[in-house]
């Protein structure tokens, strides 16, 4: 009996603080999005901060920023990633020197950097005032630094978009590459003694061997920004803001009578997280994408 | 004609810091292979016969030498334009493609139209004996039908060059007996010219027209299986043929002597002079009777039996010969009577022994 239950004994401590934190947090801000607030006198349950919330067309402006900006940096990472993945296969393959090595590590670099100093980096070199647009206005291709186009702080969000994409495109070929190197070596003698070029490899044996690692990170990537907070934060302009910043910005707007709808936000977040985890699964069950590579 | 003449084809590979002996050379090779032929290269691992298919096969880039098919030289040609085949020791199916997507794989890189493409495949799938298995995939097949599905793609796209790499090595000996007579089969059918790696000797004296045996990055000698067993041009090859009874010794004034002088005979007039090594083959030594007359054609040799054993259908005796062991096979009639340590006379005619240099 002892020995049966050691581990999870052991285990008890760890799964404690993470049910009592992650859905402990979970369950709190569920109870005051319905209004259940006793620190405020509220201890009855309604509907008002949600009805309240979808009324607005604040959250909807939000709202369709937040799945611009995760939409299209998980996309620009995920193409991004699969080409840095596929180039690194092809170089190992073609050629085992120090040179990939240095290429792989160069590759890795934007996993160390957290993702506030990568926002920093963007603003940098993205900022009007920044690094390239005194390149671009220095080799005349614009006349003043202020032509350079707005892509930090810009209501688009492409200073996000582009922090992330930096950010994820190594994640998401650090997702790949393992799969990448199931790929038999002689799949591509194979290949090539059939009439295979290099694309048709690509197109015919190594893309369908990434799909489903690929789905899993881009979406990975997508959740994640979805509900990211300092980048956004950061990168993004006050109105519209992201769904994370707008549901800070509620929270910390000085009024207690707010915060219900802060955590509505964040509570509707969950739920669409959830549910696209769903969709994900679904499809990729759907697709067979697994089918003959166990 | 679209024959594959191989020309001082040859390719050396760089010597890596780690490995400290000599870097594997593959020694100029010379050969043409005609259409329709079963050509196989026979020799031990390591030898260089996969590294001759693979430079043949446009994998691997030779330092010179060139290689032709018909009046076309194809030395430059990447492998994808060749238009040849290649069947490897693993499938190397797609896991990610059905049976008969991989069986059409060849045909889908020449663009020919999907429907066609599943037409020819699903034929050549009952050629090879998998008709149904076609929407199948590789993980749902055993060993052997994965390498029916093989040959199936090698053969589907109407190569003009079929190359395989020791493609039943990795079956076990039941189902490689099972492929070798379907290869051959369909070799006689549809007759493509193929070029056949294997160290196994029974599996290249079974299927092939010709045999070339090569031995450290060299073709030692090509000719039809009974004319290199029968005539090995070199112990080695001999050795590798795994000829028993071979003898040192010495050609002089017409006469072979053995090292020991225990062992000798004449020779014709055509044998140099020189070290030579005699070959005898097992079942060329007959035992004789004392009371037949001896006969000048034949070479008598009296030694004990030293071993009986009973081999598939005929028994093998070690003889021990003076300082030699030989080795003879005898029908059951006539190992009957024969027991171990008794003496015995045995009888070659001298026109069944064959000589060798080095």
């Amino acid at each position: 009996m002892w020995q049966k239950s050691k581990p999870y004994l052991l285990l008890l401590p760890a799964i404690g603080t993470i049910v009592l934190l992650f859905f402990g947090g979970l369950f709190d801000g569920l109870l005051k999005s319905l209004g259940y607030f006793p620190a405020i006198g509220e201890t009855g349950f309604e509907l008002t901060a949600y009805t309240e919330l979808f009324r607005s067309s604040a959250f909807w402006e939000s709202l369709s920023l937040t799945v611009r900006v995760a939409a299209l940096s998980s996309l620009i990472s995920a193409v991004m990633g699969a080409a840095i993945a596929v180039s690194l296969f092809m170089l190992n393959e073609s050629a085992k020197s120090r040179n990939t090595q240095l290429w792989h590590r160069m590759f890795q670099l934007p996993l160390t950097i957290p993702h506030l100093v990568g926002g920093y980096i963007i603003v940098l070199l993205f900022m009007q005032s920044g690094f390239m647009s005194k390149i671009f206005a220095n080799f005349g291709w614009i006349g003043e630094i202020q032509e350079f186009p707005v892509l930090v702080n810009d209501p688009f969000g492409w200073g996000i978009i582009l922090t992330y994409a930096w950010k994820e495109a190594p994640f998401v070929s650090l997702m790949i590459y393992p799969v990448l190197s199931r790929i038999h070596r002689s799949w591509r003698d194979v290949s090539r003694v059939y009439g295979a070029g290099n694309w048709s490899f690509i197109r015919e044996i190594v893309l369908p061997a990434i799909l489903p690692a690929w789905t899993i990170a881009a979406f990975i990537v997508f959740v994640f920004t979805f509900s990211a907070f300092e980048v956004p934060f950061l990168l993004g302009v006050t109105y519209p803001s992201m769904l994370p910043v707008y549901s800070y910005q509620l929270y910390t707007s000085g009024t207690l009578a707010d915060r219900p709808e802060a955590l509505a936000v964040n509570i509707v977040l969950a739920a669409l997280t959830i549910l696209l985890g769903l969709v994900v699964y679904y499809f990729s069950k759907r697709w067979n994408v697994m089918k003959g590579w166990d | 004609m679209s024959d594959l003449r191989i020309i001082n084809l040859e390719k050396q590979y760089s010597q890596t810091p780690k490995k400290k002996n000599p870097a594997f050379s593959l020694k100029p090779v010379d050969l043409t292979i005609n259409e329709g032929e079963f050509f196989s290269l026979l020799g031990p691992s390591g030898c260089g016969k996969t590294t001759l298919l693979k430079l043949v096969a446009g994998l691997v880039q030779p330092d010179a030498g060139e290689i032709w098919i018909g009046d076309a030289n194809i030395t430059a040609v990447p492998p994808e334009a060749r238009r040849f085949a290649m069947v490897f020791q693993q499938s190397l199916l797609f896991p990610h493609m059905t049976v008969e997507d991989n069986v059409g794989f060849g045909l889908k890189m020449q663009k020919i139209g999907k429907k066609q493409r599943l037409a020819q495949a699903r034929d050549m799938l009952v050629h090879v004996g998998l008709d149904g298995f076609g929407s199948r995939f590789p993980d749902q097949l055993s060993g052997g039908q994965q390498q029916r599905v093989a040959l199936a793609r090698a053969l589907v796209s109407n190569p003009r060059v079929l190359l395989m790499d020791e493609p039943f090595s990795a079956l076990d000996p039941g189902l490689r007996e099972e492929m070798r007579d379907l290869l051959s089969r369909i070799h006689k059918e549809f007759r493509f010219t193929v070029l056949f790696v294997t160290h196994d000797r029974e599996e290249a004296f079974h299927l092939s027209d010709r045999i070339g045996v090569m031995s450290e990055g060299r073709l030692l000698q090509v000719g039809k299986a009974k004319d290199i067993y029968e005539q090995p041009e070199s112990k080695k090859v001999a050795r590798f043929l795994g000829l028993k009874n071979i003898i040192e010794g010495n050609v002089a004034n017409g006469r072979f002597a053995s090292m020991d002088q225990a062992i000798e005979f004449p020779v014709g007039e055509s044998i140099k002079s020189g070290a030579s090594y005699m070959v005898l083959r097992p079942e060329m030594l007959k035992a004789a009777h004392r009371h037949d007359l001896q006969s000048p054609d034949s070479l008598y040799l009296r030694g004990t039996i030293q071993q009986l054993r009973f081999n598939h259908g005929f028994y093998t005796a070690t003889v021990q010969v003076e300082g030699h062991q030989l080795e003879s096979h005898f029908s059951n009639q006539e190992a009957e009577g024969m027991a171990v340590g008794q003496e015995i006379l045995l009888v070659v005619e001298l026109d069944a022994i064959h000589l060798t240099s080095e």
